[in-house]
């Protein structure tokens, strides 16, 4: 039983993630820490590994669909691997609290512009059809997006799609899809981390990843026929539990301190 | 057939139709301007590139399917009476499906710089090696990136 409802979880991770670009993490691991008990050190690897999959699931849609920017992925991902050796070397001088709070506050502030805006944009539907701009901020934001992953343990999804959707013009389902593609590597390297260290539960990731590809499968279809403004409030809703999360547990950090 | 602005050009004027005596033969326009191994340098590079990332899918799709269908072997495995044999061959099963999916987003990642450097891009064939370094760097020193 236990094993059909870690399927049914992964299913939803694996659907949601492989719609908006967010890797899945984001659900699975209060979906494990709260529903099924299991301890924050054996959830993040899981769930990390489940991004993984959900990324080579999805993405190998969204490339044969020409949904994915193999040169934007490229270029964004080596800042986000550098942001994210920058955030592991400045972790300990670091208040986590306090960056909670600002990517917290950061993505509620995402989410309601999302959530609000009433005029829709045009966009075109494939990779082919459009340039992205700014590349400054792409690769800036990239950076902080890896330091951020570093630091709190989020995935750079939730920060990448707005970053490329508003600073770089780029369509959402295109930003959606390079998304996906770029965080099965990040997500690789921190599994591989975690499974140096022996903190990779196999038993634990294998109904989770089974549950994942199928879901991830159908959100890629899903995604395809989706339309783009319902997309965008699907994940300014996703946002808003982020910004929920990082701000609850960014309070947890610094309310002691402000009572004292 | 007669075109109306035929005969000979007038001074200082260049003529633009000429007088023909029969039809234009059907095939004519048919015909390939050029060869097809004479396409130009951009078409060919596009398609090489098409050609690509129709490959760069196989192997993700090919990852995902393969270390999937490894985890719910060994899912079904489980129901089998434990034994030494069926434990080794549970353990075995998962941590291949681990290391196969773990190693298919940087195949990837070395597919697309393969391509795009075969493409003659590259600055991305060098971003691609850079982003594979550093991560070999950062899982070696065990930063989670």
């Amino acid at each position: 039983m236990t094993v059909l409802l870690l399927m049914a979880a992964g299913v939803l991770a694996g659907g949601l993630g492989a719609l908006l670009g967010i890797g899945g993490g984001i659900v699975l691991v209060p979906v494990l820490v709260l529903g099924f008990g299991i301890p924050l050190e054996q959830a993040v690897p899981a769930s990390l590994m489940c991004v993984v999959a959900n990324s080579c699931a999805a993405a190998a849609s969204y490339v044969e669909n020409k949904l994915s920017d193999l040169r934007l992925g490229l270029t964004l991902e080596l800042a986000t691997v550098m942001g994210a050796i920058f955030g592991g070397l400045v972790a300990a001088f670091v208040a986590e609290a306090m960056v909670a709070v600002v990517f917290g506050l950061f993505t509620l502030f995402v989410s309601l512009q999302m959530l609000l805006m009433r005029r829709p944009v045009q966009e075109p539907a494939t990779a082919a059809n459009y340039v992205p701009g700014n590349y400054p901020l792409g690769i800036s934001g990239s950076f902080v997006a890896g330091g951020l992953s570093a630091l709190l343990g989020v995935g750079g999804g939730p920060l990448k799609v707005p970053l490329m959707t508003y600073g770089m013009r780029v369509p959402f389902k295109v930003a959606s899809a390079t998304s996906n593609l770029m965080v099965g590597v990040t997500g690789a390297a921190s599994v591989a981390a975690y499974a140096w260290r022996g903190q990779l539960n196999l038993g634990l990731v294998a109904p989770l990843v089974v549950g994942v590809l199928a879901g991830a499968s159908v959100g890629s279809k899903l995604m395809l026929k989706t339309p783009t403004a319902v997309l965008k409030k699907l994940f300014a809703a996703v946002l808003l539990i982020v910004a929920g999360q990082m701000l609850w547990k960014g309070g947890e950090g610094l309310w002691p301190s402000v009572w004292k | 057939m007669r075109v109306p602005e035929a005969g000979p050009p007038r001074r200082n004027a260049q003529a633009t139709t000429v007088a023909l005596d029969a039809e234009f033969p059907q095939e004519l326009p048919r015909e390939p301007i050029t060869q097809p191994e004479a396409l130009p340098r951009e078409r060919r590079g596009a398609r090489r590139l098409a050609a690509g990332e129709r490959w760069i899918a196989r192997v993700l799709r090919t990852g995902a399917i393969t270390s999937g269908c490894m985890f719910v072997t060994s899912l079904a495995l489980e129901a089998l009476p434990r034994d030494e044999s069926v434990h080794v061959a549970i353990d075995l099963l998962r941590k291949g499906a681990a290391s196969m999916l773990l190693v298919t987003p940087v195949a990837r990642l070395a597919m697309a710089g393969t391509l795009l450097g075969l493409r003659g891009e590259w600055r991305y064939a060098a971003i691609a090696a850079g982003v594979i370094g550093l991560l070999a760097l950062a899982v070696g020193a065990g930063f989670q990136a």
